[in-house]
């Protein structure tokens, strides 16, 4: 797994390549937290994600809990079509901010 | 023609990372779909971990043989080990329709296994616990 960070205006958007699962989420889960101690709004991208476990979905729910909490904003786009089907059956679809596009979740 | 691997892993937090790895190569030299692949790649990681945090009361689970096999309509998993009964799929499904802050963490992963494998069984068989996931490589 690899995460880089860019900024858009005040948008911290962090792109996680490779798979999200429980080997991996630990260190998501770090840099996650430091981009939260400055960031409001964040926009996770996931066009390189390949696959997502429920450690993973752990982690994204944190994120927006967090963010709820504080007033920022989330949202995600580039989904796969596995990861997607993983948001579907765990109900994340529905609760967490997902976009079609970049633009889209910048909007 | 059968083809795959079967593997013994430890109780650590590579062994996932070790059969995730194996898995991949076997399913890109047989041309699997990703999403065949992704599937798998989950419920292993679901059914790893989970064994792990569950089967240790009393005797550890210090390891655990993961077996898969190929052929031309299934991949078939079958993951054994001498930990204490624990059936996996004997827990309540997760409300799924909770909000963001009514939802709890974690309590997810046997819920996906269920989902994305076509057939998921359990069973006690000489003082082991085995469990067998069936994916079917052709939807319908």
């Amino acid at each position: 797994m690899q995460i880089s960070t860019r900024t858009s205006n005040d948008v911290h958007i962090v792109s996680i390549a490779g798979s999200l699962d429980s080997g991996t989420s630990p260190e998501a889960q770090k840099s996650l937290d430091t981009v939260l101690t400055s960031a409001k709004n964040v926009v996770l991208d996931f066009s390189e994600l390949d696959y997502i476990s429920s450690a993973g979905l752990r982690v994204l729910l944190g994120v927006a809990k967090k963010l709820r909490a504080s007033g920022g904003k989330l949202g995600m786009f580039g989904l796969n079509q596995s990861v997607r089907e993983v948001f579907d059956i765990s109900g994340f679809s529905s609760i967490l901010p997902v976009y079609q596009s970049e633009a889209e979740a910048l909007a | 023609m059968r083809h795959g691997f079967r593997m013994s892993v430890g109780a650590q937090p590579g062994a996932v990372r070790e059969v995730s790895a194996a898995f991949t190569e076997l399913a890109e030299g047989h041309g699997l779909s990703a999403d065949v692949r992704r599937s798998i790649n989950v419920a292993l990681d679901e059914l790893l971990t989970n064994a792990h945090s569950h089967g240790q009361t009393g005797s550890d689970v210090d390891s655990m043989t993961v077996e898969v096999k190929l052929d031309q309509e299934s991949v078939t998993v079958i993951l054994t080990d001498d930990g204490m009964p624990f059936n996996p799929f004997g827990l309540d499904t997760p409300d799924t329709t909770l909000s963001v802050e009514e939802r709890p963490i974690g309590g997810l992963g046997i819920h996906l296994v269920n989902q994305l494998m076509d057939q998921v069984s359990y069973e006690r068989r000489d003082g082991h616990n085995v469990v067998v996931l069936v994916k079917q490589l052709v939807n319908g």
